[in-house]
């Protein structure tokens, strides 16, 4: 990881998330959590089933907003915008990768891979030259005018990854990536995933398999919607050892 | 953006293309049917203003009184109008000619053909009064109408019935077992309103008609008689001008009912044409039920699009598709769908009214009123039955819908 100057790109503080749901009850799945995620970085956010990680990612990713506390993405507090301004956000400065791909199967791999680029207005053929680039990326050149359901999972997650890419994000979000595929498929995924990190790509990821952790160099553990752990993961890894 | 947009639910609904082309079946099948009922009701329409056209608007229809026993009014009196009455009507301001009718079913027989028809005892205006021409000789004379000779002017159904190629002209037919002969033929007028046939007519003098055809109850009275006046805007007045003159020559006193009636045709031109622009619309609403049934069936379609594709709109929302673009997607969709169904149909509507057209033997339109139709219905439909589906899939919840199976 290239530490040149520390620019932040997310900062949290004091979030807290509580469900409320019908008959009055309510469940508090976020604490007080707190963190900072500077540029560059490669961060695996782990805990146990149910610990609050997908809560979190999703606050993270604009797609939902903290019930408390502050959320600075690139310097600008996100946690009190509108839906319209969340979407605008999510396409320009985040890009997700999902667990279950969410391709659009009737679509061209180009036309997935550019979707995010048709809600900035960019034009039919640029749109086409980008998702080539970034195919290439992927290690998918060539596969443009194929459908997804002509390709394995890992190359559809590779699709994905490309998509994630497209819009150029200053991070990318991805919930349980490899969860859906086999070992030696996860493998390859994460190995993309950290060249693109040496790129100069910041990633936070979501998993709770160690073998995926292991390829991020922090790790924050969420323990019932607190952060428990937050440092390397391997200074996270020798302590455990001990 | 709107191209994007465009682009986009064509790509969607071109995806399911059996789908889409039943959804449209329903919109195409409603208007085709609206356009060809309202077709069907134009041609209604255009039918009675030719007849009435054919006659002549500027005229005035003068009948029996209606009987009236101890207050209760009854059906037609007895004929009231003298031959006398109507030649006094001349005479009256306003009025270009007058002229009255009366008539009876014979048999008329030319050497071994003959034929059902009817004849008419008139004058030399009901020319005028009818609108009819003179094809070949001349009409009868005011002379002739005086003196009672046996002259008739023929129609071209007789022409054809009794003489085919022959020269009807100076030939002697039989009506009743008497002679007449024929000095005269009319131009062909075509179908009646009620289809009956016009040109099956055989005119001669009234004086002629009541010596040698039919003399009846009072042969000096008609049952109908016509004005025309010198234009359609004096009519209400010469129509006062002729009650007047017939209470005089009736010696009706103050108080006392016409024993005759007054009727403008116009009157009558207006109360046939709104029956049949009632027709119309009644046709049309009843076709107008199935355009409902299918902007059902793009609702019900679009709600199960919104629902099946719950995943692919919260992948468009996570990746920054604005709730307006979705709304707008689907909406789009919906109008699309309506709109090539509308399109559709109304061709369908089109071809299909007009080749019952020809198979009817009718001159039908092909009113603006079809486009009017189809694209009101493809925007009205389509917007109608997307706004639902569309507003559904605008508010479903980004994480609840990546989360769909
Ligand atoms: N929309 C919601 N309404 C109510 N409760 C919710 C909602 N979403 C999540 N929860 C609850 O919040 C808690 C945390 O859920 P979350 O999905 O963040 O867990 P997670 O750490 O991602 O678990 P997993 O590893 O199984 O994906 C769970 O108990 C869940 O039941
Ligand atoms: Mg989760």
């Amino acid at each position: 990881m290239a530490k040149q100057q520390k620019e932040t790109v997310i900062e949290v503080k004091d979030l807290c998330k509580t469900y409320f749901m019908a008959g009055g009850m309510s469940q508090s799945v976020l604490k007080n959590v707190s963190f900072k995620i500077e540029k560059g970085e490669f961060v695996a956010i782990m805990g146990h089933s149910g610990s609050g990680k997908s809560t979190l990612m999703n606050i993270l990713g604009c797609l939902d907003r903290p019930t408390k506390g502050a959320y600075y993405l690139t310097g600008k507090l996100v946690s009190q915008k509108t839906d319209n301004e969340l979407a605008f956000i999510r396409g320009h400065e985040i890009g997700f990768v999902f667990q279950n791909f969410n391709l659009l199967m009737k679509r061209t791999i180009a036309d997935n891979v550019s979707l995010p680029l048709i809600y900035q207005g960019v034009g039919e053929k640029e749109r086409y030259k980008r998702a080539v680039e970034m195919l290439k990326i992927v290690g998918l050149k060539g596969y443009e005018d194929r459908l997804p359901t002509q390709i394995s999972g890992g190359m559809q997650q590779r699709v994905a990854i490309a998509r994630a890419l497209v819009n150029n994000p200053a991070i990318i979000f991805a919930d349980e990536p490899t969860g859906n595929l086999d070992t030696k498929t996860s493998d390859e995924i994460m190995a993309l995933f950290s060249k693109l990190n040496q790129a100069g790509i910041t990633i936070v990821l979501v998993t709770h398999e160690d073998d995926v952790a292991d390829y991020a160099h922090r790790m924050i553990k969420i323990h019932d919607g607190r952060k428990e752990y937050d440092g390397l993961r391997s200074a996270y890894l020798n302590k455990e050892g001990q | 953006m709107i191209y994007q947009i465009l682009k986009e639910s064509w790509i969607s609904i071109s995806a399911y293309k059996l789908r889409t082309f039943l959804t449209m079946l329903g919109i195409l099948i409603g208007v085709a049917a609206v356009v060809m009922m309202v077709a069907a009701g134009q041609t209604v329409q255009n039918e009675i203003t030719k007849t009435f056209d054919s006659m002549g608007t500027n005229l005035i229809i003068i009948g029996p009184g209606e009987t009236v026993s101890g207050g209760v009014r009854g059906g037609r009196g007895r004929p009231s109008v003298s031959f006398d009455d109507v030649e006094s009507l001349k005479n009256l301001k306003d009025v270009k000619t007058a002229s009255y009718l009366v008539n009876f079913a014979v048999q008329a027989v030319y050497g071994s053909n003959n034929y059902g028809v009817s004849v008419a005892g008139t004058t030399p205006e009901y020319l005028e009064i009818g609108n009819w021409e003179i094809d070949k000789g001349s009409m009868f004379s005011e002379k002739d109408l005086k003196t009672g000779r046996p002259y008739v002017v023929i129609g071209q159904t007789i022409v054809e019935e009794l003489f085919g190629l022959q020269d009807p002209i100076g030939k002697v037919i039989r009506l009743k077992s008497r002679p007449f002969t024929v000095i005269g033929t009319l131009k062909e007028k075509g179908d009646g309103l009620m289809g009956d046939d016009q040109d099956n007519i055989v005119m001669m003098p009234a004086t002629t008609f009541r010596q040698r055809i039919h003399s009846g109850f009072r042969p000096q009275y008609t049952n109908v008689a016509f004005v025309k006046t010198v234009s359609e805007d004096k009519m209400e007045a010469v129509a006062n001008r002729i009650e007047y003159q017939l209470r005089a020559r009736h010696h009706l006193k103050d108080g006392v009912a016409n024993d005759f009636s007054v009727r403008l045709m116009t009157d009558m031109v207006e109360k046939v044409r709104s029956v049949g622009f009632a027709l119309s619309v009644l046709l049309a609403s009843i076709a107008s039920i199935s355009l409902l049934v299918g902007s059902i069936g793009i609702m019900n379609m679009m709600l199960v699009s919104v629902t099946e594709r719950t995943r692919e709109i919260g992948t468009r929302k996570a990746l920054g598709a604005s709730n307006k673009w979705i709304m707008l997607q689907f909406l789009t969709e919906s109008v699309m769908i309506s709109f090539m169904g509308s399109f559709v149909g109304m061709v369908v509507g089109v071809l299909g009214s007009q080749v019952a057209g020809v198979v009817f033997e009718k001159q039908v339109p092909i009113s603006l009123w079809s486009v009017v139709i189809s694209v009101t219905v493809a925007v009205v439909v389509g917007v109608v039955s997307g706004l639902m589906p569309a507003i559904k899939a605008m508010k479903l919840d980004p994480i609840d819908a990546l989360r769909f199976q």
